[in-house]
Order: structure tokens, then C-alpha cells, then sequence
């Protein structure tokens, strides 16, 4: 995207054109600081961190933030998935702070521009008191295309009678490891050309065992007109809890 | 094959490299000459873009093509006589060449498509950058990913400005100083 951006810029007429072809990514590991928009803190899906000592957070506190002072971080988050943007604001050890997360492995984690001063002067919302929610909680919101793991089991269960649900997994994954009810098995590789099988008045949803076949099932299905989506769980997971005919 | 597609394979690798860029997700680019361009809808021959999913146990790929919302994720199997097969990863810009066997794409090469820079471009590395933007060096930073990308994590300082946001409006989202440096960077050389 950059060389293109670059490349474009040239022919624009501009002068003094460079690439940083490490980019985000290389920035970040050299933990440097990187940012999220106000508009991303106050309406996405993130976790909200002021790292400041309580009693900083209870006088004033980003409205969301969960207040989790630098020198109990370590425990808190152990809960909280890997892959939950989280974003920090604190004072000079904020920076201590992302270091620490990105070494447990916390995949997307930037800061507060200007920190709490820089939001409260952006005229951001605040709080102020009494800190309540002390549990982190973040749930991962469907991606494109994703059907919901209680969508799902109602379809395998025959409960929604205009659903097929199609197992992508390999003939020989199945005979050894069975097949949900209500399922037709469909390997990945025979859906173009076994997908005149499948009906285009109904809904489809596509599982594999990890959801990795069952994607490029979804974008292949997709692309022919069908109204699809797909299960990105591991099916062994005990949240997806749906009967199995055993071979 | 006919004589034609193979005269067009250079031609698409040369273009393929003009177009490179990191993780992109572009269609190649052969609009440069019509004669090539009907002779690619005719049959294709490769596919070029991100790689959104290799299974193993299906020895499948899929590979979005095209550009944004008009991206279109293509099915290509592969054996064991593909080249390549382990530089697909999820994620990664490839170019992959496939044959029609039957009704079925299979791919028998696939290859990593590395970033170039533009001729009259350089490159910056991480510790130069940090030390220009620290000085508050004079610098246009722009960020070219999408924009929700920029949204969760971009450098400081940095300008949205998507790659089809900069087709589309050109320098009226640059600065007016042509000589101005200018900085690009995205998410990373894949």
C-alpha cells in the first residue's frame, strides 16, 4: 500500500519521497509508541486502561476506562484474550506499561494521545468517583460473514428448518471423528464443483474444525450467490456444545 | 496453453513488480496494454493478491483478487508439485500461476510479492524515522492503510490518507509544498 501511495505521490509531482517499509508493525516492536483515534477509544471494542495509582483514576478517569494501576497490570489481564485491542494511558511509565503487554503476547496495543491531560483537552468524555467495574470483560464481536455460535447450534439441532449446514472437513476427518446432526459433509476442495448441491433459497452455514476451511468455503460460496455465512471456532471448543453422530 | 498466454506471462511478471507493494491486495495489472488485457479476461492464468486462507488437508488456497469491495476470493488447489507451497501464509501479498485441469485452478507456482519502491523513492528505516519525528524534523507522515487500521494503532503524527482516499483526491490530501518530505509507510513488507 505505501510503495503505491509512493509511487502515486511521484507522479503527483512531490519531491522528497520515502517509504518506511518496516511500517506499523516494526515501529511497535521497537516499542515505540503508537496511537487509536478518540473516536476509536470511545466507540470500539477495546479495552480501556488507566494504568495511573487509583487514586488518580477515582479524582478523573476516561469515561469507560478500567483502572488498573501499573504495579497489579500483570495479573489482571490474564483473562482477557490475546486478541483485544488494548489501549493504555498512564504517565511516564505508560510506556513501561505497553512494553509489559506486548511481552504477554497482547497482539494490538497502543496509547491515549496526550494521555489523560491530551483527551480531557480533546474534550473527551470523563468520570470521576467511585470505580465499579473491576472484572475486564471483552467479548470479540462477529466478523464478516461469521454466524453466531448459538445461531449455529440451533441450525445443527433442526431448529431452523431453512438451514443447511455444511461440514467442510475432509471424508476421512469425519468418519473418524463423526458429523453434527443436520449436516451434509462437503469437503473444502469439492465446493466448486459440488456446490449445485446446495440450495440458493436457504441460508448455509459452513463449518470445518477451526474455521480456517470454512472461511474460504464462505468466500467461495459467496462469490456464486449464496446466502452463507461461517462458524470461526474450534469445534472441539465446549462452547459450541452441539450432538455429534459418532461414526 | 495457447501462444498468446505465454507471450503475456512476462509481460504480467514485469507488471506484477511495478505493482508490487506490501500486502496489497491488487489485481494484476495489465490495463497498460488493451490487447493483453482481452487476451487475460480470455483465460487467466494468474492470480494475484492477499492469501486469506491455505488448508493443508483440502490443498487449497484462496486468494482475494481485485481491490476493496470489488475483491473477489478465488479457490486454487495445489499438489505436490506446486512450487512455493510453503510461503503461503495467510495474510502475505503472492502472485499465484495456476493451470486449468478440467473445471479445477491449480497452482503451480506461487511466489511472495516483495514491496519495490518506485524509482526516485527511498527507503527509511525505523531508527531514522524515530529520530526525524522526535526532532519534529519537517515530515508528512501518512499512513496508507485502511482506515480502521490507523484507527486502533498508527505512529504519531500520522495522516489517514488510504491508498483509494489518495487515487481519488490526489494532492488535495497532500501538502501544497511539492518539496516537502513526504513519508509512507503501511503494515509492514509481506
Amino acid at each position: 500500500m505505501s510503495t503505491a501511495s509512493a509511487g502515486l505521490a511521484k507522479k503527483i509531482g512531490y519531491t522528497n519521497i520515502r517509504v518506511y517499509l518496516d511500517g506499523e508493525p516494526a515501529w511497535s516492536k521497537a516499542n515505540l509508541p503508537t496511537y487509536s483515534t478518540n473516536e476509536f477509544i470511545k466507540n470500539g471494542n477495546v479495552v480501556l486502561i488507566d494504568i495511573r495509582p487509583s487514586k488518580k483514576a477515582i479524582a478523573g478517569r476516561i469515561k469507560g476506562a478500567y483502572s488498573v494501576p501499573y504495579d497489579t497490570l500483570e495479573n489482571t489481564l490474564d483473562d482477557v484474550p490475546r486478541n483485544a485491542p488494548l489501549v493504555l494511558y498512564g504517565d511516564k511509565e505508560v510506556m513501561d506499561a505497553v512494553v509489559a503487554v506486548r511481552d504477554q503476547e497482547f497482539n494490538f496495543v497502543s496509547l491515549v494521545e496526550g494521555g489523560y491531560q491530551g483527551w480531557v483537552k480533546s474534550g473527551g468524555e470523563i468520570e470521576k468517583g467511585p470505580i465499579f467495574n473491576t472484572e475486564i470483560k471483552w467479548v470479540r464481536k462477529l466478523g464478516k460473514g461469521e454466524v453466531s455460535v448459538a445461531d449455529f447450534r440451533k441450525a445443527v439441532a433442526g431448529e431452523e428448518k431453512n438451514t443447511v449446514v455444511v461440514d467442510a472437513r475432509t471424508k476421512e476427518e469425519v468418519a473418524e471423528l463423526g458429523i453434527f446432526k443436520n449436516t451434509i459433509n462437503i469437503p473444502l476442495d469439492e465446493i466448486p464443483s459440488r456446490m449445485n448441491e446446495l440450495p440458493k433459497d436457504k441460508k448455509i452455514y459452513v463449518h470445518c474444525s477451526t474455521g480456517a476451511r470454512a472461511d474460504m468455503a464462505y468466500s467461495e460460496l459467496v462469490k456464486h450467490g449464496f446466502d452463507v455465512k461461517f462458524l470461526l471456532l474450534n469445534i472441539k471448543d465446549a462452547e459450541c456444545d452441539c450432538e455429534i453422530i459418532k461414526p | 496453453m495457447n501462444k498468446k498466454i505465454l507471450q503475456l506471462i512476462p509481460l504480467c511478471l514485469m507488471l506484477a513488480l511495478l505493482a508490487g507493494g506490501c500486502a496489497e491486495t491488487k489485481q494484476a495489472e495489465v490495463g497498460g496494454t488493451p490487447a493483453a488485457k482481452e487476451a487475460v479476461q480470455q483465460e487467466p492464468t494468474v492470480y494475484e493478491g492477499e492469501i486469506t486462507g491455505v488448508s493443508e488437508r483440502a490443498k487449497s488456497i484462496s486468494i482475494a483478487v481485485g481491490k476493496g469491495d470489488q475483491a473477489k476470493s478465488m479457490l486454487v488447489k495445489f499438489d505436490d508439485k506446486t512450487k512455493g507451497v510453503n510461503q503461503a501464509k495467510k495474510g502475505i501479498a503472492a502472485k499465484i500461476i495456476y493451470e486449468m485441469r478440467g473445471t479445477e485452478a491449480y497452482a503451480t507456482d506461487i511466489q511472495l510479492k516483495l514491496a519495490k519502491l518506485p524509482a526516485g523513492v527511498t527507503e527509511i528505516k525505523t531508527t531514522e524515522l524515530q529520530k526525524l519525528t522526535s526532532e519534529k524534523a519537517p515530515l508528512f507522515l501518512v499512513d496508507s492503510r485502511p482506515l480502521a487500521r490507523y484507527n486502533q494503532s498508527h505512529l504519531p503524527g500520522a495522516h489517514a490518507i488510504p491508498v483509494p482516499l489518495l487515487e481519488e483526491k490526489q494532492a488535495a490530501v497532500l501538502p501544497k509544498n511539492k518539496d516537502l518530505p513526504l513519508v509512507f509507510y503501511c503494515g509492514g513488507p509481506t
